[in-house]
């Protein structure tokens, strides 16, 4: 298959990368960091799943470091080669270019994987021969969901390079991406949460602000990912009750991991290069 | 068949034609050189073989495949050497060369085709420390994976010293005798006339001649090329010379003028350098040469340009 010819010639020139290796050993420092500021107090116990679902490692250091991760390793994959000119390489071989989309969408997401893998990896052999109680069915639940997210930002980053031919709408995109679905997703979901809860609501919307605010939470990647990565930590994926909402959390991941390289493969295919 | 076939290809860059109503056949087995000067349209109509670029009018046909519907089959059969890329920078030359090889879907060694183009010494190293020459010969050790039955080659010898070159050249012939059509372009002559056996002209989009070198020769007439030994001569003073009947061009590099003509010009020519104040110490006429040909369909501001391209 051609794209996953692609995908491997990408993921070895992307894991070559200086930065990647920068962010791989920068990862493992701070979950290791994370892993000893919340180790247990003697005489207490506490399991890998609820350091894992801690605010440190859940809010703080995955969904803010991670679409970070992401979009540094992806933001360049299609729009880079083409200022370069190594597009003109890669096509002049028989890869169709959305061939060349979604095989960068596989390599960079294997190429952002590595360093998550390793950064978790590493504090998981600490932590399994350490004092905490390791999960190590949770542990690696909880890292493929944390490469799912990556990937679904690799997504929206590969889809945006390859809409692109300048290399500075390209890093000004994935800056804005960022800001767009980490502080500034908050910002507005927060003020929205106080009013709704103040008793105002949206009345020319056909929905309650539960509803809304539930939706919004949804819409963004880090959203679908708490909601998912929190109820597998606590053994409730996919319960009876909360089953629409997890289902509906694991679409839209799909959903970013799908629709961004499609659009911007449109615009790609249609592009004199 | 035809190995390329251009029907009526016309291609606007906005405001801006590059190519204007392009046709233009490649016998299968040929060697075509693409000749022209900077900007002519050469790598405009290269780019729409491969489909980096559409047509905005006309239709593109390559080893008997639609270039734009087809072109990953077109592709599958096709080795290129493109111009203005670059390499894989973190990448070694074999991985270059295996990614060839899968991506082609073939089996091949690629130590034997880095020996091939002179690189089996720099297989292990990273392709970002490659010279402009190594580039250029890994790009071609890619092209050549899988043996194509067509190769395209856009400006080839740029980057590469005399005997990179010959080396490109010796490996353009043994690819013809194995079969292959090559088509590459060029504006650097001598390259072309040793290896081409059909030629095509492109001048501002639009082709002005296509032949054998026998026949441009020909189509030429009887065009000489007078080479003048003079004291001093700038290139303002040849102007009078190119306003002369059955002047085709002329250039100068200071101490000799160099006229492509009718034989009967010839006197004339003399008569206009001395006339400009120009002394003339000889001069003597040489067969038509390819270079001259050019010169006579390309328009003399490409003399400009081979000066600097050498």
């Amino acid at each position: 298959m051609s794209w996953q010819v692609v995908a491997r010639k990408d993921f070895e020139d992307a894991v070559r990368s200086r930065w990647l290796i920068a962010l791989t050993a920068f990862f493992v420092l701070l979950v290791g960091a994370v892993v000893f500021v919340v180790r247990p107090a003697p005489g207490e116990t506490v399991s890998s799943s609820q350091v894992l679902n801690s605010l440190f490692i859940k809010d703080a250091l995955v969904t803010t470091l991670v679409p970070l991760i992401a979009l540094v390793t992806a933001y360049n994959a299609v729009v880079g080669e083409r200022s370069s000119g190594s597009l003109k390489l890669l096509l002049s071989l028989p890869h169709s270019r959305s061939d060349v989309v979604f095989g960068k969408v596989l390599g960079r997401s294997a190429a952002f994987a590595t360093p998550v893998v390793v950064g978790f990896l590493l504090p998981g052999i600490v932590l399994a021969l350490g004092p905490l109680q390791f999960d190590p069915v949770a542990f690696l639940g909880f890292t493929l969901l944390v490469v799912l997210l990556g990937a679904a930002f690799v997504s929206i980053a590969v889809g945006f390079s390859s809409a692109t031919a300048s290399h500075r709408l390209a890093v000004a995109g994935a800056i804005g991406i960022y800001f767009l679905f980490v502080p500034l997703w908050g910002a507005i979901q927060f003020p929205l949460q106080l009013y709704f809860g103040m008793g105002g609501g949206p009345a020319w919307l056909p929905l309650t602000g539960t509803e809304v605010l539930r939706f919004l939470r949804l819409l963004n990647p880090t959203g679908s990912f708490k909601i998912l990565s929190g109820a597998f930590l606590g053994d409730q994926l996919f319960a009876s009750d909360v089953l629409r909402l997890h289902v509906a959390a694991l679409s839209m991941l799909v959903t970013w991991l799908l629709v961004p390289p499609l659009l911007g493969y449109v615009r790609f295919e249609s592009a004199d290069l | 068949m035809a190995a390329i076939e251009l029907d009526g290809v016309t291609k606007r860059y906005g405001e801006v034609t590059a190519v204007s109503d392009l046709s233009l056949s490649v016998p299968e087995g040929a060697v075509f050189g693409f000749l022209g000067p900077n900007g002519a349209g050469k790598s405009t109509t290269i780019n729409m073989l491969l489909d980096f670029v559409r047509p905005t009018d006309g239709t593109v046909r390559v080893l008997g495949r639609d270039a734009q519907d087809e072109s990953v089959d077109v592709r599958r059969h096709t080795g290129v050497l493109p111009e203005g890329f670059d390499v894989y920078g973190r990448l070694t030359g074999r991985k270059h060369v295996e990614f060839a090889l899968d991506s082609k879907e073939v089996d091949g060694d690629p130590d034997a085709l880095l020996d091939r183009v002179g690189l089996a010494d720099a297989a292990e190293r990273k392709a970002g420390g490659y010279s402009k020459g190594m580039r250029q010969r890994l790009a071609l050790a890619m092209a050549l994976a899988g043996d194509p039955d067509l190769l395209v080659l856009d400006e080839p010898s740029s980057g590469l010293d005399p005997q990179g070159a010959k080396e490109m050249r010796e490996i353009v012939r043994a690819e013809a005798e194995r079969g292959a059509t090559v088509f590459f372009s060029s504006h650097v002559l001598g390259q072309v006339e040793a290896v081409c056996d059909r030629v095509g002209i492109l001048r501002d989009g639009q082709l002005v001649a296509e032949d054998s070198i026998d026949g441009l020769r020909d189509a030429v007439g009887g065009e000489e090329t007078l080479v003048v030994t003079v004291d001093a001569a700038s290139d303002e003073q040849l102007a009078a010379v190119r306003a002369l009947e059955g002047v085709a061009g002329a250039s100068t590099d200071g101490g000799t003028v160099t006229v492509s003509c009718d034989p009967d010009a010839k006197t004339a020519v003399i008569g206009a350098l001395e006339e400009e104040g120009v002394t003339v110490t000889d001069f003597q006429t040489e067969e038509a040469s390819l270079e001259d040909l050019f010169l006579a369909y390309a328009g003399d501001e490409t003399a400009a340009q081979r000066e600097v391209s050498r």
